[in-house]
């Protein structure tokens, strides 16, 4: 499903210039599910964001689903970023001003999904992750783990085949974890491919493989049994 | 801990470059515009006030009724000023001042043609302040053909001000002598002369009539005296003086003639309000209004009320920004009042900074803005008496002010929650902050609809059919110095190729000429019938040459001789009489009552009527006027068929010239006639655009720094939303929406409001435009235009920035 070659990335300031991606390749098979770990500033975040099509690398190729989307321009990647990947955040990343149905629903309003079928899926996949009785509270109004189940419900909602998530369980108690890593184990087994970036080895053992990270290399990977 | 506020503030202010800027820009733009009006204001309400005794110098003016016609004059009967001085001890002095009209000086054998002369009695200098250069104020208009003359024309005619003794020689004959030079007289006065002659030089000064009025009357109170005590003796005064004349002329007595329901009556008018307050028949120059010192008065609030909310509207925005610093400082202890004293510290010191901006545009841009008002304001060292108080008390009033709002609003916040980053939401809630930027938008619309308003009227007076045509129209103004050639010289112009008519006469629609007369619709002349009309001498050539249309009957023709006693009507003129069908009726005009008390009437049949034209000015209706036939002189107008305009008037200046070589021909062009009379409708219509231009560039630089604090404010929820699929065109419409709508708010509140304003405004024309919905439509259309371009520009750049980078910041 993704296969990346040689990838590079720098961030220049005046007067520095730092290696984020130092000629990483890396290959994701659909159905997969991998743990990157690695230190702070190993370059996973940046890593996360090139395979999510938020950033473009500087060097190297990038190909999903057999297409190379390296040198997409940013209208290009939107649109396949919106059909084809959902995001779950460390922060949740919900939007204060909306409520946990107009947070979830707000992908297939950008897909151009229609009204009463944006409210079936909404419905559907609150269902799913046990949270239909906050449907109409603001994300203050729940605890944390509420949070992340409605950030996952968002990530889902548009069924796309890969996930990416970033430190889904880092602002989150060991069991809310727990039942985050829980939904996020019964997503891959119904067929979402999911690359996840922790710090925490016990979450790192729900993958099937871990890619460990240092300066912008893969420097081990494990694979999990 | 004054020097800590100081040093915070000064970096902050240099911290946020581009907020200090958009807020000093905005405030420094207020002020200057509100400087100038502050400027145009105290101008105009200095009018006449050098004079030392102003409070106690009064105008007398005269109300006169006749039938259904009122007329108010701003001049009083010949014989008054010396019977008010005689009759009331209290009445210290009185002065007669007579506009003597365009006249001719002798420099150096040529003849310059100055309009600034009037005559004055001796007492002009105990009334007026003039300070007298040389001579002696207590004599100087003592004698017949003595001058006293200001100071520059002394220097013009002289080269020097040592001109006493010296002989200056008006109108090819007249020799006066030069018995005084005064200070030039303030351009805030109501009347401006260069050249004042001995009343006693002028014979008619001395007529004894009470029953007209041609002489501007001042009078002087002593200390203390009641301008109403003297007013209230006015009607005793003319029953006794002019109840005679009245008898005599009339056949009636004043009771009599009130119960008719005519009257006249006098008034005073205190000096200091002639300038602002006073458009009657017979003033001494063109007075301003005081309707557009409120107006202007009223604009620069708003302008000032706009740039402030700007400052607290940014400064509240950026509070989030500054919440922390606010925790921080409470937390280690500061008192809320020594936050307050911070933030106040703050804005006064960006005011201290936008007044010194404004004072420096304001000298610079002074010539600019004095082209644009009609001015010849100056700053002085005198200015600054007043412009250094006012300086600081606009740094300190609208510092504290602006900065009232932020610095309560953000004092309020409590530690904890500013720490604990619940303040990041800075920008929501804010119901002031909307309430204000509507508020300024509705200022802005309100100015876009008044300025489109006044310009369409303008519009309509340039284009409206007048009844005659002025375009084309050469006017040779001073005819009336070729005395018997004039017919002469009209004559030979008919010759001339390119020319394509002239009428020779003075009464014109673009001249200042004027003659009122009383006619009667039955020959006893009974009061309850009378028409007090406008009566102009004109030529059969007049209505052809102007292109007037005759509705009813015909045009005066040189063939029919008993036409000297024929007379054209206009359509009000005959409606004013209530004739079915006027052509042929009669209509009346006394002679005068002569001494043996026999009536002495002059009947004239009416044999056309020429259709309505505005011979006043767009302000008032068209009154009913009549032309006689006659040899008139004042000037000759010609229509002119060619476009090669320098060429035939090179050719009528030579006509001119055989005729008159010693004089210069003196001619302007009816249209332009017609312009200047409008030329205070066409500044208020500059500077309402100006203005207008001023506030929507203030409010929409309040705007531009909203935006721009809201997007980033908004920073993460665009990043989500572009990661969950957002495009840009969906993050432009999500920003701008908020703002789209105060201004959609504004455009309601506004619309009926300035509606209603330039309603009111409008009804000062007589003739006027509908306000159409297309202004409300197009003013609505303009604001939200410059504020979806203002809006967008901040909103491009936060959807197109990487929202990779708005959530690294988590």
């Amino acid at each position: 499903m993704i296969k990346i070659t040689n990838l590079e990335k720098f961030y220049r300031t005046e007067e520095v210039e730092t290696i984020a991606l130092n000629k990483l390749s890396m290959e994701v098979n659909t159905g997969e599910f991998v743990a990157i770990m690695g230190p702070s500033g190993c370059g996973k975040s940046t890593l996360l964001n090139i395979l999510g099509m938020l950033d473009d690398p500087d060097e190297g190729s990038y190909v999903f689903n057999g297409v190379e989307i390296a040198h997409f321009n940013e209208r290009k990647r939107a649109d396949l970023r919106k059909h084809n990947i959902g995001f779950v955040f460390q922060s949740f990343n919900l939007i204060d001003e909306l409520t946990v149905f107009e947070n979830v629903e707000l992908p297939l309003i950008y897909t151009g999904v229609s009204s009463s079928e944006r409210v079936k899926r909404v419905e559907e996949v609150l269902d799913k992750m046990q949270i239909m009785h906050r449907r109409n509270h603001y994300p203050q109004q729940l605890s944390g783990g509420q949070q992340q189940r409605v950030a996952i419900a968002r990530a889902v909602v548009n069924k796309p085949k890969l996930i990416l998530a970033d430190e889904p369980t880092g602002n989150l108690d060991s069991s809310n974890g727990n039942d985050v890593m829980e939904l996020l184990t019964d997503l891959n087994e119904q067929g979402t491919t999911i690359i996840m970036v922790t710090h925490s080895e016990h979450d790192a053992r729900y993958s099937h493989r871990i890619i460990r990270l240092l300066d912008g290399q893969t420097v081990m990977e494990n694979i999990m049994v | 801990m004054f020097k800590n506020y100081l040093k915070t503030a000064f970096r902050s202010i240099s911290k946020n470059k581009s907020f200090t800027l958009i807020n000093i820009l905005g405030l420094a733009l207020g002020l200057t515009t509100c400087l100038f009006i502050v400027f145009y204001v105290v101008d105009e309400l200095s009018y006449d006030r050098y004079n030392i005794n102003a409070n106690r110098i009064f105008r007398v003016n005269e109300d006169l009724k006749l039938g259904d016609n009122s007329v108010q004059y701003a001049v009083a009967m010949p014989p008054l000023a010396k019977t008010l001085k005689a009759e009331y001890p209290y009445v210290e002095d009185a002065v007669r001042i007579k506009n003597a009209g365009a006249t001719h000086v002798k420099k150096n054998n040529v003849n310059i043609i100055e309009n600034r002369l009037a005559f004055a009695d001796a007492s002009l200098f105990n009334v007026f302040t003039l300070p007298m250069i040389s001579g002696d104020p207590k004599t100087a208009l003592n004698e017949p053909n003595s001058v006293v003359v200001t100071e520059s024309t002394a220097k013009k005619y002289f080269n020097t001000i040592n001109v006493l003794g010296k002989v200056i020689v008006f109108n090819d004959h007249e020799n006066f002598k030069v018995t005084g030079v005064i200070k030039d007289i303030p351009n805030q006065s109501h009347f401006n002369f260069d050249f004042f002659l001995s009343m006693e030089s002028f014979p008619d000064s001395r007529s004894n009539e009470w029953l007209r009025s041609d002489y501007n009357t001042y009078v002087l109170l002593r200390n203390k005296a009641d301008s109403k005590k003297l007013e209230a003796s006015f009607p005793n005064l003319l029953e006794k003086f002019s109840g005679d004349q009245m008898k005599s002329e009339l056949k009636m007595s004043i009771k009599e003639f009130e119960k008719s329901g005519s009257y006249f009556r006098l008034n005073l008018m205190p000096l200091t309000d002639i300038h602002l307050k006073s458009t009657l028949t017979g003033e001494l120059g063109a007075n301003s209004s005081v309707q557009y010192v409120y107006i202007f008065s009223a604009i620069a609030l708003f302008i000032l009320l706009i740039a402030c909310v700007n400052f607290m509207n940014l400064s509240t925005a950026r509070s989030s920004n500054r919440a922390r610093e606010v925790g921080v400082r409470k937390v280690l202890g500061s008192p809320r009042k020594y936050l307050i004293a911070q933030f106040l510290c703050e804005s006064i010191l960006l005011t201290f900074f936008a007044t010194l901006i404004a004072l420096l545009a304001a000298i610079i841009l002074l010539p600019l803005f004095n082209q644009v008002s009609g001015k010849e304001i100056a700053i002085t060292a005198q200015s600054l008496i007043w412009l250094t108080p006012l300086a600081l008390a606009i740094i300190l009033i609208i510092g504290s002010l602006a900065g009232s709002y932020p610095a309560f609003f953000l004092s309020a916040f409590q530690p904890i929650d500013v720490l604990k980053g619940k303040l990041a939401t800075g920008f929501k809630g804010g119901m002031l902050r909307n309430f204000l930027v509507v508020f300024q938008f509705a200022i802005s619309i309100f100015l876009i609809i008044g300025t489109l308003v006044i310009y369409n009227q303008l519009n309509y007076i340039q284009t409206k059919n007048l009844g005659y045509d002025r375009n084309q129209v050469l006017v040779v103004k001073n005819a009336f110095e070729l005395k018997d050639e004039a017919s002469v010289f009209k004559q030979s112009l008919t010759q001339l190729p390119g020319v394509v008519n002239a009428t020779m006469t003075g009464f014109l629609p673009t001249s200042g000429w004027r003659n009122t007369r009383i006619y009667f619709k039955d020959a006893n002349l009974s009061q309850k019938e009378s028409m007090f009309p406008q009566s102009w001498e004109v030529d059969a050539d007049y209505i052809p040459t102007l292109n007037m249309k005759i509705v009813a009957g015909r045009n005066f023709s040189k063939d029919i001789s008993s036409d000297t006693s024929g007379i054209i009507l206009n359509q009000a003129a005959a409606k004013f009489f209530g004739f079915k069908d006027p052509i042929n009726k009669t209509i009346y005009q006394s002679k005068g009552g002569d001494s043996k008390g026999e009536r002495n009437v002059n009947d004239y049949h009416i044999i056309g009527i020429v259709q309505d034209f505005n011979f006043n000015s767009l302000h008032e209706k068209i009154e009913p006027m009549v032309m006689t036939y006659g040899h008139n002189s004042g000037a000759v107008s010609i229509r002119v068929g060619t476009s090669k305009i320098p060429a035939l008037l090179a050719q009528i200046k030579a006509k001119w010239k055989a005729v008159s070589p010693n004089v210069e021909m003196d001619y302007s062009f009816m249209d332009q006639d017609f312009d200047a009379s409008y030329r205070s409708e066409q500044m208020i219509g500059t500077i309402f655009i100006i203005f207008t231009a001023l506030a929507i560039i203030i409010a929409c630089l309040g705007l531009f720094g909203l935006a721009a604090f809201a997007a980033e404010q908004r920073t993460k929820e665009i990043g989500i939303r572009k990661i969950l699929g957002a495009n840009i065109g969906a993050i432009i419409g999500m920003l701008s929406k908020d703002f789209i709508k105060l201004v959609l708010i504004a455009i309601v509140i506004s619309s009926p409001l300035a509606w209603y304003l330039m309603h009111l405004w409008l009804q000062d024309f007589a003739y006027r435009i509908n306000i159409s919905w297309w202004v409300f439509a197009v003013a609505g259309l303009a604001a939200t235009t410059v504020a979806v371009l203002t809006i967008s520009f901040q909103s491009v750049k936060a959807a197109l920035a990487n929202p990779v980078k708005s959530l690294r910041s988590e």
